[in-house]
């Protein structure tokens, strides 16, 4: 997802958080409620097995959004997608959260700002050696400056995450590497996780990544959506992520479905993908789809205020 | 011979470098790696750059560059003649570049001006790849599926039928692009034949070189 600031890229994120929330409620009226006011709505669709099942979200006041309306055909296929929407995750990744060493039990997932990487690092360690190692050799072809990973226990009880350095064999604590090391790391962590989320949201991806690395990033999170490319045997992961990066959007030329344009429009926002413009063959033989993008033809752009509306 | 390859990705500087030595019939040194753009019209934009760090800056004997013609006019006999250059072609794009570019530099490090070795891959460089293994993908067949409106295959076809997904791994990338050029360096008269944009960057390298012994 591209699109200016305030176009509604996190409250859409947040919209998915919001039912993942609700899904943990008990649904009071399963055929449908009537919301008390006359509000937005959010309606969920769902893909195979699961396209059966029509979810809607309301809200009770102006400001609460809290009335989930489910139709299924029976409890079964209900509780069967519950065990997917639970399964949402959302990371805001936080590389001063992620430098500090980690009680070694709180290693069971990434948390959003995934500042228990250690702790779950340690966890593959001890539990999935050939994953880490895997991971590892990743992360050394994408960062050459080091030949490996390490965890530290320190005496306290906690991890500590560290770096070897390929030229001189010296350590590099999590603490002292810079922020792109460590949100690549968490990105590998995810792309290489045996037992992924049902749905990754993650904001601003290509953050802390040289533009020339960003090829890396958008197919780390390939190997999660588009598992049989990458030769892994699991269910596809849908990622729903936003950049700001020219460089990032970029690389989806060859694949316009998967790029939405946020709109904001006063106080509306609208979603657009790039695939549903009849246009978007020619624009993207006429150009970088970044540079396309930054232009402003394609939307998602801020709004600007002509002079006289300024004055 | 000593010369720098401007070229998209990594997988395509890496095959580039195989074909080029395989047409020189020797291994050449390459004097900066790693020079990027990013696709057309970039590499265009940023070529002048590129040349004149290369020419003042490094004891490059020459640049090899090579773009996908994607949807542009493809080049032809007709576009050799002297003088002629047709303004949506790329190859005539990037030689124009490169002419009006070394034409304002004065010599240095020894010599007049660096060479030029300029190739277009039609439709997409898969292309090469598939040239000898499929029989449907040649720039023939590219350019009479043009003249009557459909096209013969598509980018994302070329991709599936090199790497089996069009979304390969970079290490993938590298790997299938690296068989199939190490396949075309052992003789690259079929790649020049069925694919001109190769020929031309071949008969740039060669002249190239013909020019670099006589000095």
């Amino acid at each position: 997802m591209v699109g200016p600031n305030g176009s509604g890229k996190t409250s859409l994120i947040q919209a998915l958080l919001l039912l993942r929330g609700l899904t943990k409620l008990p649904i009071k009226d399963a055929h449908g409620t009537t919301p008390p006011i006359a509000s937005p709505e959010i309606d969920f669709r769902f893909s195979p097995p699961l396209d059966e099942i029509e979810v809607q979200m309301a809200c009770s006041t102006d400001f609460v959004c809290d009335l989930l309306k489910v139709r299924s055909p029976s409890p079964e296929l209900w509780s069967q997608a519950m065990s997917e929407i639970l399964k949402i995750r959302s990371y805001l990744f936080d590389h001063y959260a992620m430098g500090e060493p980690a009680r070694r039990e709180v290693g069971a997932e990434l948390t959003g700002n995934a500042g228990n990487l250690a702790a779950v690092i340690a966890r593959w360690q001890d539990r999935i050696p050939a994953v880490l190692k895997r991971l590892e050799t990743e992360f050394c072809r994408l960062l050459t400056e080091f030949s490996g990973l390490e965890i530290v226990s320190l005496h306290d009880g906690r991890v500590a995450l560290a770096g070897r350095l390929a030229d001189n064999n010296e350590r590099v604590f999590a603490e002292n590497m810079s922020q792109g090391t460590l949100y690549t790391i968490a990105t590998l962590v995810l792309a290489f996780d045996p037992a992924p989320p049902s749905i990754i949201c993650i904001e601003e991806i290509d953050r802390g990544i040289h533009p020339r690395l960003l090829r890396e990033i958008r197919d780390a999170f390939y190997r999660l959506s588009h598992p049989a490319s990458f030769d892994e045997k699991r269910a596809p992961v849908q990622i729903v992520a936003t950049t700001h990066s020219p460089y990032l959007l970029d690389l989806f030329k060859d694949h316009p479905e998967e790029v939405v344009i946020a709109q904001k429009e006063g106080l509306e926002a609208r979603f657009e993908r790039l695939i549903d413009r009849p246009d978007y063959q020619q624009l993207l033989s006429e150009g970088p789809l970044g540079d396309i993008w930054f232009s402003g033809i394609l939307g998602g752009v801020p709004q600007e205020k002509s002079p006289e509306e300024l004055k | 011979m000593k010369l720098a390859i401007l070229s998209e990705s990594p997988a395509d500087e890496a095959a580039l470098r195989v074909l080029i030595e395989g047409v020189l019939g020797e291994p050449i040194q390459l004097v900066q790696s790693a020079l990027r753009a990013r696709g057309w019209p970039s590499v265009a934009q940023v070529m002048p750059a590129v040349i004149r760090h290369l020419h003042f800056n490094t004891d490059a004997d020459g640049l090899a560059v090579v773009v996908d013609a994607d949807d542009s006019v493809i080049h032809t006999e007709t576009h050799e003649a002297p003088g002629y250059f047709h303004p949506r072609c790329r190859l005539c794009q990037l030689r124009a570049v490169f002419r009006q570019t070394v034409k304002r530099l004065p010599p240095a490090r020894g010599r007049q001006r660096i060479f030029r070795g300029v190739g277009v891959a039609v439709p997409a460089i898969e292309g090469w790849y598939l040239c000898g293994r499929d029989e449907s993908v040649t720039e023939a067949i590219w350019l009479n599926g043009l003249a009557v409106g459909k096209v013969p295959f598509t980018r994302h076809e070329l991709k599936w039928r090199v790497y089996g997904t069009d979304r390969p791994s970079l290490p993938h990338e590298i790997n299938c692009a690296l068989v199939d050029a190490r396949r075309h360096a052992v003789d690259t008269r079929r790649l020049e034949n069925d694919f001109p944009g190769f020929r031309a960057l071949a008969n740039d390298l060669r002249t190239w070189r013909t020019l670099l012994n006589k000095i």
